[in-house]
């Protein structure tokens, strides 16, 4: 009975445990394989072509600054406009609560490219949208939104929202009230109770919240495509021009991981700051 | 970490010698061109793929009308939006001798040539076209990269030049106006490097055709400084077309048959011949390898080049036409298109312009670095 | 507290504003939200003379009418639900049973596991895609297409179909299985009739996820299709073109869809624990999270 017990987790794990390991794992090292050849399509071959990578950090640094500038941003911006949202639908929706968890979670299901281009249309430079913005001076009179960083960085934030409002209301939602309410009855003034009860026991859910949109944010290319000018390019949009039009398959691959790397070094940082509980999701057995 | 080490350490060296082991398989072979072979008469199924605008659409459209004269299938993709990005979207297919499905697509000179010397091309069977034998334009018979037109049928030849928003941009009328600062992030320029940079060279007096490696990247540089100060918006394959009907962009790098096809959009959009000149290209139709079914696709291109039919394709895409015959036709029955300068242009009204220049093989290189490095912001 | 300065009616504003201050950016976000949704509804009835649907020009139903009428649209739609289906079916069961291991049972390489999982719902779909791509150039085979595509996305929903079972089955009470073992039901007896129907609800959550992430992925088809066409691919080739104003009419088709999907789901969970007497459960993860989490 006992001996059966042991074996049955690995059956359980066996089949997922291969796809992962074969279509995840096993591609990034291909990646790297890939990453150290040189020659022209058609005709490469590995010869433990470093250069690439040297390569990758040189011409790219601009777009990988910009990269990060971009989605740093849009996660700051994601932040402070989701967790007023978060917790109003944690505390204060009582029956509103389902029908506003849905709102959030509806743009899911417009197609990603469609919301994009979506915005593409309400931002457009004729569109009455605009107009208003020019009108109030936000823009100025000959401006444009379209084909500009801030575009790309409000389409990043539009998209990556809900990323980072479920995980706080999640963690908004398991807050017990009574703590808030023992810290009021010792006199503290709701904004205290807030900054010194609320907002510490909401951090696991910031904490995941920021991860969750930080870093697909750093590798998207889509909002830059549409969004975006020529001069807005992001590291995501150089990859997939080396994939697919210049078939520049070792610095591309080379690219990729040093964008990997690269966002690994923000979020170890990141974590070290922010304390690491939150992420590994351990559950009690 | 204790206890999952050893499992994860075993999970990566499987990984690893999964990879190598598997990296033992490479990729098949390219394929070689050889010549199209005929087989009986043309049937079945054809795809073809183009650049869009390209061809008079609809129920009464040319491509309806081969079918009923045929009875062959067709299925007329328009998925060429640059001649870079369909290599890239074509090359893996091609290497393996495969084509997707194709059996005719159409790409520039440039571009023909470089899938020909790849061995991604067929030898099209000039038995199989005696239309094109018989019409084809003299001056195309013989062009630099295909001197024997052994691979390649023109479908239509081009200008690429200004395509402007004539409501708000009506003083547009040289290269050199679209680095205008009063145009900033109004601007759209072709991603093609041999359309693009050859023309930014003129503005600063140059000829194309005698340009140096050195005149090129001075060019490159120009159009860098214009994206870093914002003055360019995108860098297109087809897509300026979206941006000058919305509004986006009020000038731009194009073509010249688009501006006619986008008037149904916008009125305001014309083409204009760029005080410097235009640069003059063709497009041509290439059966590549795996094409399933070459028989068809010849009888597409021995279709296209009956002098009334091409009237039809000439009259709608407004492009210059590679069909002796059809001119003789519009002055019957369009006679303002007869005088039409996009679709004949006189020498007069071309007296500028270069034809797309190949770069030399040195140059290619480092020159289309430069010029990725700019495309990529 | 806080004396405020004299003044009726402006300080009584202000303490009101205050007060709401919050409710008020959270009605605001909720409206920023729906705005392109609205805006893919509005344009869906629009009649545009050429190809660019940007402009309003007039009203129509026409659109609407000829919804399927597009054969590239269509099949592009069919392909992104078959390949949807297939991924959701391959990667909800694998996934589930992943849930099952890490929750119920003590192994060697637990943490490994947990972190095989964990890493790619953190990596850029970019590299993914990417890495991908590489792997199917190397090899050679199968060439890009359909399948390649069904093995990428139910790679990367796997993930996610773990977590969402997961969440549910912390919440699960024990002695339900221990009181059907009871009463002489073997283990896997107790699996199929007591605890499966038991964590449904975090399956189907799980399963549903799986179709949504499927249905929309872009990035990864992208890299990984070759010449198939799926519903966003077909969209990404037709904004250069001009797209059709049936793609705005498909895109709210499903949204209305899922949005009815949804519903069912939350109506039948709920339905689930009032006949199994479950202790109302906390679901932590989107976007299952709805209809679980009851006050009453």
């Amino acid at each position: 009975m006992a001996e059966r017990r042991r074996i049955v987790p690995y059956f359980l794990l066996g089949p997922g445990t291969i796809w992962l390991l074969l279509f995840f794992v096993v591609p990034l090292f291909y990646m790297g394989y890939l990453s150290l050849e040189s020659g022209v399509v058609g005709s490469l071959s590995f010869s433990w072509n470093w250069g690439n990578y040297s390569d990758a950090l040189s011409l790219y640094d601009t777009q990988f600054a910009r990269s990060f500038l971009y989605s740093g941003l849009a996660t700051l911006i994601c932040l402070l406009v989701a967790y007023p949202l978060a917790y109003t639908i944690a505390f204060r929706a009582g029956r509103w609560r389902n029908a506003l968890l849905f709102a959030v979670v509806a743009p899911f299901f417009t197609t990603y490219l469609i919301r994009t281009l979506a915005w593409e249309t309400i931002l457009s430079d004729q569109s009455p949208a605009v107009d208003a913005l020019r009108f109030v001076g936000l823009v100025p009179e000959n401006g444009h939104v379209l084909a500009t960083g801030g575009a790309v960085i409000a389409g990043l934030v539009y998209n990556f929202l809900p990323f980072m409002i479920l995980p706080i209301y999640a963690s908004l939602e398991q807050i017990d009230e009574r703590l808030v309410e023992a810290a009021k009855d010792l006199y503290a003034s709701s904004r205290a109770a807030f900054l010194r009860v609320t907002l510490p026991l909401s951090a696991p859910g910031i904490v995941a919240g920021t991860l969750l949109t930080f870093i697909p944010a750093t590798g998207d290319y889509v909002n830059a495509q549409f969004l975006g000018s020529a001069g807005n390019q992001m590291i995501g949009n150089v990859i997939q021009s080396l994939y697919k039009t210049q078939l520049d398959y070792p610095a591309a691959a080379a690219l990729s991981f040093v964008l990997m790397a690269l966002i690994m070094v923000v979020v170890l940082v990141y974590i070290r700051f922010a304390g690491s509980e939150a992420l590994m999701g351990e559950e009690n057995l | 970490m204790g206890r999952g080490a050893p499992a994860a350490l075993a999970a990566a060296v499987t990984a690893l010698v999964l990879a190598v082991g598997l990296a033992a398989c490479g990729s098949g072979g390219g394929g070689e061109g050889g010549t199209v072979k005929l087989e009986g008469e043309p049937s079945g199924k054809l795809t073809i793929s183009n650049w869009p605008l390209y061809i008079d659409s609809g129920k009464n459209g040319t491509v309806k009308e081969f079918e009923k004269a045929t009875g062959i299938d067709v299925k007329y993709i328009e998925d060429v939006n640059d001649n870079e990005e369909f290599f890239g979207k074509v090359q893996p297919l091609l290497e393996q001798g495969e084509s997707g499905g194709r059996s005719v697509f159409v790409v520039t000179d440039w571009m023909a040539k470089r899938m020909y010397d790849l061995g991604y091309l067929q030898d099209v069977d000039k038995a199989g076209i005696p239309n094109v034998e018989e019409n084809l334009l003299p001056s195309l018979r013989h062009p630099g990269f295909d001197p024997e037109r052994k691979f390649s049928v023109p479908w239509q030849s081009g200008m690429g030049g200004l395509v402007v928003r004539t409501d708000l941009a009506p003083e547009v009328r040289s290269i050199c106006d679209l680095f205008d600062p009063k145009y900033k992030g109004k601007v759209d320029f072709l991603r093609e490097l041999r359309e693009t940079v050859p023309l930014v060279m003129t503005c600063e007096g140059v000829d194309p055709e005698e340009a140096t490696e050195d005149d090129w990247m001075k060019a490159i540089e120009k159009v860098e400084a214009a994206v870093e100060s914002g003055q360019i918006r995108h860098f297109t394959g087809n897509e300026y077309t979206r941006d000058l009907s919305s509004g986006d962009a009020v000038a731009a790098i194009g073509w010249s048959g688009d501006a006619v096809q986008l008037q149904a959009e916008n009125p305001n959009i014309e083409f204009r011949m760029p005080e410097e000149g235009c640069s003059l290209w063709s497009d041509n139709m290439v059966i590549p390898v795996g094409a399933p079914n070459p028989t068809a696709a010849e009888a597409w291109m021995n279709y296209v080049y009956v002098p009334k039919n091409q009237a039809k394709i000439a009259e709608y895409v407004n492009y210059v036409t590679p069909v002796e015959g059809v001119k003789r036709i519009f002055e019957e029955t369009e006679p303002e298109l007869a005088e039409s300068d996009l679709i004949f242009p006189s020498a007069e009204f071309t007296r500028d312009c270069f034809t797309q220049t190949q770069l030399t093989e040195e140059d290619e290189a480092p020159v289309t670095r430069a010029w990725n490095a700019v495309l990529n912001g | 507290m806080r004396r405020g300065r004299s003044g009726g009616a402006p300080r009584g504003a202000w303490r009101w504003l205050r007060e709401h201050a919050v409710n008020i950016v959270a009605a605001l976000v909720v409206v920023y939200m729906l705005i392109p949704i609205a805006v893919i509804l509005v344009f869906s009835f629009n009649d545009p003379a050429g190809k660019y649907n940007f402009t309003w020009v007039g009203f129509t139903l026409s659109h609407w009418g000829n919804a399927f009428g597009i054969p590239e649209l269509n099949s592009a739609l069919l392909t992104s639900l078959k390949l949807a289906l297939l991924a959701t079916v391959v990667s909800t069961a694998i996934g589930t049973l992943m849930a099952i291991a890490l929750v119920r049972h003590r192994f060697h390489g637990r943490r490994a596991a947990n972190l095989l999982i964990v890493v790619p719902m953190a990596t850029p779909e970019i590299v993914m895609g990417a890495s991908l791509l590489s792997f199917f150039i190397i090899l050679g085979t199968p060439g890009l297409g359909f399948q390649t595509l069904l093995i990428a996305h139910v790679m990367f929903c796997i993930s996610f179909v773990v977590v969402v079972v997961r969440s549910r089955l912390i919440g699960f009470d024990r002695n339900l299985e221990e009181a059907a073992q009871d009463l002489g039901a073997t283990p896997l007896e107790t699996f199929r009739l007591v605890t499966l129907p038991l964590i449904m609800p975090g399956v189907f959550g799980g399963a549903l996820l799986a179709f949504a992430l499927s249905i929309d992925d872009f990035v990864i088809s992208n890299f990984n299709s070759g010449t198939t066409v799926t519903f966003p691919l077909y969209v990404y080739g037709a904004a250069q073109r001009g797209i059709p104003v049936e793609v705005n009419v498909i895109a709210m088709i499903l949204f209305g869809v899922t949005v009815l999907a949804m519903g069912a789901t939350v109506w039948q969970q709920r339905r689930a624990e009032k006949m199994s007497e479950v202790r109302p459960d906390q679901e932590a993860m989107p976007p299952v999270a709805i209809g679980a989490a009851e006050a009453a």
